[in-house]
């Protein structure tokens, strides 16, 4: 930098300008220092400010389960000619909607223009009552002359080019006669399969309730069906209002007028033992969730509820009411199902309801689209609604709604509250979040998970607790620091071991040994603690001078050696033990007196893996307290005459306490969110016992094994961010309360 | 201080019995109580000593015996069977479930015994109660031939066939004849390795190329007669390729055909007999009859097959190679992004933000960070980078293999970004120790010399932090290579074709899946089909697992302790 300006620098004016330069800084180097400082600090900030946004993108993937559903009316359509409008169907896309009126016509309308595409020719002259069979594709209704006919609907799609054509299956219908003398009938039911075997009910005008079931025989050569027709006919108690056949067509629901719900099993047309269970005020609508198995019900008083059979103590099945919702403003008139989930829409009066069964939720309400509300019918995808009644157009008008309900399951009382399950017999926690078939419906109890992971945690805590904390103690306050040299990284080499090695080691090395010698475990306890007692006491009766010649905490060396000895003979010693107190096999001994099963791969197990896994950062941050607790207080303790182990225990124990309590917080935040250990060295059993033999969930496994399987944005996707949003907050509280408690403490021990 | 302290404390006691009580009760009873929780709480420690020397010594003692050959014993029943094999361990007073035959009190010694021969038996461990065993012998021509499928075989060779023709029979000459036969094999072996690796590999990397190119050229809008000249050149590589291939597969055949000519009849130790290709064996022993010196040397070629060959018959035999080469390079990749932020943000931290109580809190959440479960970062990295970032990019760039996702998927780069994040707190903590410790007059000097914040920071600090920075990134990186939970869920597989890293442009292929030491021993131990023949070779990996965290983290303690001495000694 030196050389050329040296040459210039022969002039008084160059000198001077030399002199004036040299004062101040380049510009180039100010630019320089000020252009740095602005890009550390930008990207300084800006990388904060990314890891802290970790928690924000976990939120934002959260947040779409709080929203409400939304309902939106899209169009209304008239269908000129259609008088009363009493079924409506819909294809998947909600391109085309289908209707049947009372005088018997079908009609399919294109929605997008509401162009009429299809009418049939009338049916049956007069219907009396319409009905689109739960979960069916297919319209029902009652003749005025005692048959009842199911017209599959079905709409096929076709592609020309890159447009989607919709067009409507024109299947002729399937009567099926109910009353031999053709009066006509009240309350009905009907239910067709795929395959065309169909069942109907119906009240007959003397009261009786009859039933006709039409089976199909495949025969196997010819692959020629043949028809079967089989009927019956039984009384019935009370005046039957609504009728609703299962799909399975093996139940059949009824309400009466006095209140009643009327339960038959069918096999064939024959109806089974008749169960009763009341409801109170007369039964007005009803219909079958998804499944098939909760019945939704609504009464003249306007009361909502769904129902199910529920095993009773005398183990027989009886309908129960579990589900109740808000009374409605008017006698609820017609009930749709969804296709999807639990969900159905209500309508009563000009009121109308959307409803989740499992939750027990009303997600929206609202003023019915149309009056006069006629017919109703959930889309298939669950994401629109069609209504018939009197609109705009007059009579005859369906109104199409567009509802956006994506995630209606999740409340906080199904995540964290007891929840009655279709097919249990009370309110439960339960993890299960798919099944075998898509009727099961996914159950997000998170309290199994969280209540494994305290499991898993208290147990690990129990052995890293008074190992971490009296182990840091002993070597803070009793040890020579020629050993604490040679300690520090043997303990760090404990906490860097990976977790997935101590889980491999605990399934598959510890868990089989442990199932064969519990009982050594529990020797462990006594025979362990003498151990250390013995040699402790064995080593002080050695002579003085010997000793002497040894740093303070060699002892430990010898405990080392005879811990070892003792674990041994505590696996001798296993068999007799067995023999002794638990009558020759523990599992079967336990499974006796407790009634308690054992699990291969248990709680103990995860306690001693991870419980390894938490004691050096229980010891490593505890020894940090003990060490610097200032030496005037020990000092001035002992020179008023305590002893070593006063002065620990009243002194330096109480006085790096915050300490001890942030160390074993940190550990407990660490045992919280462990996943590797947990995954392999318990069965991942969501299943909530404080049973030490037997395995659990908890939520960072439970992370692990669904989110690969869990659909982007879905439901479970959600759930399974809202338990790791829990873990994250879980551990970022403790840990920061941890660390404000430290900051506290290191002050403390500055002032003192 | 200890020391005298302590020595202090048993005057200071000796006074107090003779002046009285001075902590209520008596002194000889608290001193006696004193001592014996003094010696519990020291268990405890011995305790934890020990669970760390256990812990080692097992992996030790399981993953190094895995590589040494034993000897072959051949057990004559009392029911006239024979057995041959590996005893693996015997286990004393087995406990077995009371059996109607055996009573209640079934204490029994148990042999655990390896007998390969899976495609024979089915099984390749059995356990015998050694009460049934009446004679064990160690026949010297016995052989133990590691095969490509199937595991292992022992027994005893038979003949050498070629065709329909014996070209040796009898053990002794068929022993004589195997090793140069089989050298030859080998060869052959590698060469259809080459040609399906290398060649056909080539190939059916090149026809996927044009197939997507062609597909590519679909979504383009494009006039029609460049379409179609485009089009044309595109079929016309393709169909120049597919002929490639289809010689490359003929020669292949040819070769195959060669391969599997000569096949070698064994005879187990109940008389069954087996035939096989000679060039599926790839290794064949006689551990009877071999020395320690021969044992050491096939001990040696263990250790080294296992570090540098791909696994076989779904992991659970062969080489690791694929899952260190994984591991090494994510932590890489993790390292490149890890180190500028962590510095960056730590230089922010220390040297330029004005410290105050905003500061104080950005610390301590950055600080807690690093105690957040790791599986809370694998869920941020599989919605944030592999849904938002890969999908978004598969749309923009990859929209012609869609729907099957090219960064929308685990792969590599996300596992390391995801890693990247959860190890930056370890990185910014360590960095702004580092930063801290530089003795402010040092800086100070700097500064009076003229030089600006910037230079003082480029030229004298960073460099008098990089032990701290270094002590950082290195921890980072143990913690990363030990990691899995996060990684399950971010682009780990059990099998990966292809490495990240080969010889076709671009030559890193961040989208690919990888393989993972801990996911290795994850998946072989627990999801494996025969969990009871590859625990060895988990053992076996683990271990290596162990010592290379170990060893990062060891050097990071001892680089730290050198610091922390060197600034102690400056710092006045």
């Amino acid at each position: 930098m030196a050389n050329p300006e040296e040459r210039v620098a022969d002039s008084p004016e160059a000198r001077l300008r030399l002199r004036n330069r040299s004062r101040e800084t380049p510009r180039r180097r100010l630019v320089a220092d000020r252009a740095a400082r602005w890009v550390v600090s930008a990207g300084g900030i800006a990388i904060i400010a990314s890891i802290l946004g970790i928690l924000i993108f976990i939120l934002i993937e959260v947040a779409p389960m709080t929203f409400p559903a939304k309902v939106t009316l899209v169009r209304q359509v008239a269908v000129p000619g259609a008088s009363r409008i009493g079924a409506l169907l819909a294809d998947e896309h909600r391109t085309h909607v289908a209707s049947l009126d009372a005088g018997g016509v079908v009609r399919v309308v294109r929605l997008d223009d509401g162009k009429e595409v299809y009418s049939s020719p009338a049916l049956a002259p007069v219907l009396a009552g319409m009905t689109v069979p739960a979960q069916s594709r297919a319209f029902a209704a009652a003749t005025g002359d005692g048959r009842v006919l199911i017209k599959k609907m079905e709409f096929s799609v076709t592609f020309q080019g890159s447009d989607r054509v919709v067009t409507p299956d024109v299947t002729p219908p399937v009567f099926l006669e109910l009353d031999p003398q053709h009066r006509p009938l009240s309350a009905f039911a009907a239910q067709i399969d795929d395959e065309g075997a169909a069942t109907a009910a119906a009240v007959l005008a003397d009261g009786k309730l009859a039933v006709v079931r039409r089976a199909l025989e495949k025969n196997e050569m010819t692959g020629e069906s043949s028809e079967s027709l089989s009927r019956a006919e039984i009384a019935v108690p009370g005046q039957v209002t609504a009728m609703v056949l299962d799909p399975q067509q093996r139940n059949l629901y009824a309400g009466t007028a006095g209140g009643d719900l009327l339960w038959w099993p069918l096999e064939g047309a024959q109806p089974g033992e008749l169960k009763v269970a009341n409801a109170g005020a007369p039964v007005t609508a009803l219909n079958l969730l998804l499944g098939g198995k909760s019945l939704a019900v609504g009464q003249d008083n306007g009361a909502l509820s769904v129902w199910f059979a529920v095993r009773q103590p005398d183990d027989t099945q009886r309908l129960e009411r579990v589900h109740e919702f808000p009374r409605q403003p008017a006698a609820v008139r017609v009930i749709a199902p969804s296709q999807r989930d639990k969900s159905f829409l209500a309508a009563s009066g000009n009121h109308l309801g959307l409803f989740f069964s499992t939750a027990d939720r009303t997600l929206w309400t609202g003023p019915a689209p149309v009056a006069n509300l006629t017919a109703m019918f959930y889309s298939p995808k669950a994401d629109g609604a069609f209504m018939a009644g009197t609109g705009q157009a007059g009579a005859g008008t369906i109104a199409e709604l567009a509802i956006a309900n994506p995630h209606p399951e999740v409340t906080l009382k199904s995540l964290f509250g007891k929840v009655w399950y279709e097919g249990y017999n009370e309110p439960q926690y339960v993890w299960q979040s798919s099944g075998a078939s898509n009727d099961l419906e996914p159950k997000l109890s998170l309290v199994p998970l969280m209540a494994g992971t305290l499991k898993g945690t208290f147990y690990s805590l129990l052995l890293a607790i008074p190992l971490g904390v009296f182990g840091a103690m002993y070597t803070s306050q009793f040890m020579h620091p020629a050993y604490k040299r040679y300690l520090k990284p043997v303990i760090e080499i404990m906490a860097s071991l990976p977790s997935v090695v101590l889980g491999f080691l605990a399934g598959l090395w510890l868990a089989p040994r442990i199932e064969r010698a519990v009982p050594a475990l529990i020797l462990a306890l006594i025979v362990l603690p003498l151990t250390v007692l013995l040699t402790g006491y064995l080593w002080n009766a050695l002579p003085r001078a010997f000793r002497g010649r040894f740093p303070v905490g060699t002892e430990v060396l010898l405990f080392v050696v005879t811990l070892a000895g003792g674990i041994w003979l505590c696996v001798a010693l296993s068999r007799g033990f067995e023999k002794l107190a638990f009558a020759g096999d523990f599992q079967s001994w336990l499974l006796r007196s407790t009634g308690l099963g054992f699990d291969q791969r248990n709680a103990v197990v995860v306690g001693l893996a991870m419980g390894f896994a938490v004691i050096p950062i229980i010891f490593a941050i505890a020894e940090d307290a003990f060490s610097n607790v200032p030496r005037n207080l020990v000092a001035g303790s002992l020179a008023l005459g305590a002893n070593r182990w006063q002065t620990v225990t009243k002194v330096v124990f109480p006085t790096a306490s915050p300490g001890i309590f942030s160390a074993i917080m940190i550990g407990f935040g660490r045992a919280v969110g462990e996943t590797m250990i947990v995954l392999m060295a318990t069965g991942n059993t969501p299943i909530m016992s404080w049973n030490p033999f037997n395995g659990f969930r908890t939520l960072s496994a439970n992370i692990a094994v669904e989110i690969p399987e869990a659909p982007q944005g879905g439901t479970l996707y959600r759930t399974l961010f809202l338990a790791g949003l829990l873990l994250f907050v879980i551990t970022f509280i403790i840990n920061t309360v941890a660390e404000l408690v430290r900051q506290r403490l290191r002050e403390r021990y500055s002032q003192l | 201080m200890s020391v005298a302290s302590h020595s202090l404390s048993g005057a200071l006691a000796g006074r107090a019995s003779r002046t009285g009580t001075l902590f209520g009760r008596s002194p000889g009873r608290t001193e006696a109580m004193g001592k014996a929780l003094t010696w519990l709480c020291g268990g405890a420690l011995a305790f934890n000593l020990l669970l760390v020397i256990a812990i080692l010594t097992l992996l030790a003692v399981n993953g190094l015996s895995y590589f040494w050959q034993r000897d072959l014993v051949e057990l004559d029943l009392k029911d006239g069977r024979k057995v041959l094999g590996e005893i693996w361990e015997v286990e004393q007073a087995a406990k077995v479930k009371a059996t109607a035959t055996q009573g209640p009190e079934a204490a029994i010694d148990r042999i655990r015994m390896k007998i390969g021969n899976r495609d024979v038996s089915g099984l390749d461990f059995v356990w015998l109660d050694a009460k049934d065993v009446a004679a064990r012998s160690r026949p010297a021509g016995v052989v133990m031939l590691e095969r490509l499928e199937w595991g292992n075989f022992y027994g005893t060779m038979a003949e050498l066939r070629r065709g329909g023709r014996v070209l040796a029979s009898g053990p002794e000459a068929v022993w004589k004849a195997f090793g140069p036969l089989h050298e030859q094999k080998l060869r052959e072996l590698a060469k259809i390795h080459d040609l399906e690796k290398g060649g056909i590999g080539d190939v059916n990397y090149e026809i996927e190329r044009l197939r997507l190119a062609e597909k590519k050229l679909d979504l383009q809008k494009l006039p029609a007669a460049e379409r179609s000249r485009r089009k044309a050149v595109l079929d016309a590589g393709l169909a120049e390729r597919q002929a490639a291939y289809d010689k490359l597969a003929s020669r292949l055949t040819a070769l195959r055909e060669r391969f599997s000519a000569e096949t070698l009849v064994m005879r187990t130790a109940d008389g069954q007999t087996k035939e096989m290709a000679v060039g599926t064996v790839l290794q064949a022993l006689r551990p009877n009859a071999m020395g320690t010196l021969s044992k050491l040397r096939v001990y040696v070629g263990r250790v080294g097959e296992l570090v540098s060959q791909d696994p076989r018959e779904s992991n659970t035999e062969g080489g690791i190679f694929p899952a260190i080469f994984g591991t090494v390079m994510m932590v890489f990749l993790m390292s490149f992004a890890v180190a500028p932020l962590g510095v960056l943000a730590a230089l922010y931290l220390r040297e330029y933000a004005r410290q105050g109580f905003l500061v104080r809190l950005v610390r301590i959440a950055v600080n807690n960070l690093a105690g957040v479960p790791s599986i809370v970062f694998g869920m941020f990295g599989l919605g944030f980078f592999v849904y938002l970032l890969g999908g978004s990019i598969d749309r923009l760039f990859f929209p012609e293999s869609l729907p099957a996702p090219t960064f929308g998927t685990g792969g590599i780069l996300w596992a390391a970004l995801t890693l990247a994040l959860l190890t930056v707190p370890v990185v910014i903590v360590a960095a702004e120790e580092g930063l801290a410790a530089v003795p402010r007059i040092v800086r100070e000097g700097s500064l009076a010399l003229g030089a600006t914040k910037f230079e003082t920071i480029r030229r004298v600090v960073v460099p008098a932090a990089a032990p701290g920075i270094l002590t950082g990134m290195i921890l980072a990186m143990a913690r990363a290579a030990g990691e899995v939970a996060p990684l399950m869920i971010v682009g780990m597989v059990k099998l990966a074709p292809a490495l990240p890293l080969d010889g076709k442009p671009p030559f890193l292929h961040l989208e690919r899946k990888f393989m993972h030491l801990g996911f290795h021993i994850y998946d072989v131990g627990f999801q494996s089909p025969n969990v009871e023949a590859t625990t060895p070779l988990v053992f076996a990996t683990a271990l290596l697992l162990i010592v290379v965290v170990t060893l990062m983290n060891l050097v990071a303690i001892s680089l730290r302790n050198h610091l922390r001495r060197k600034y102690a000694g400056s710092a006045v």
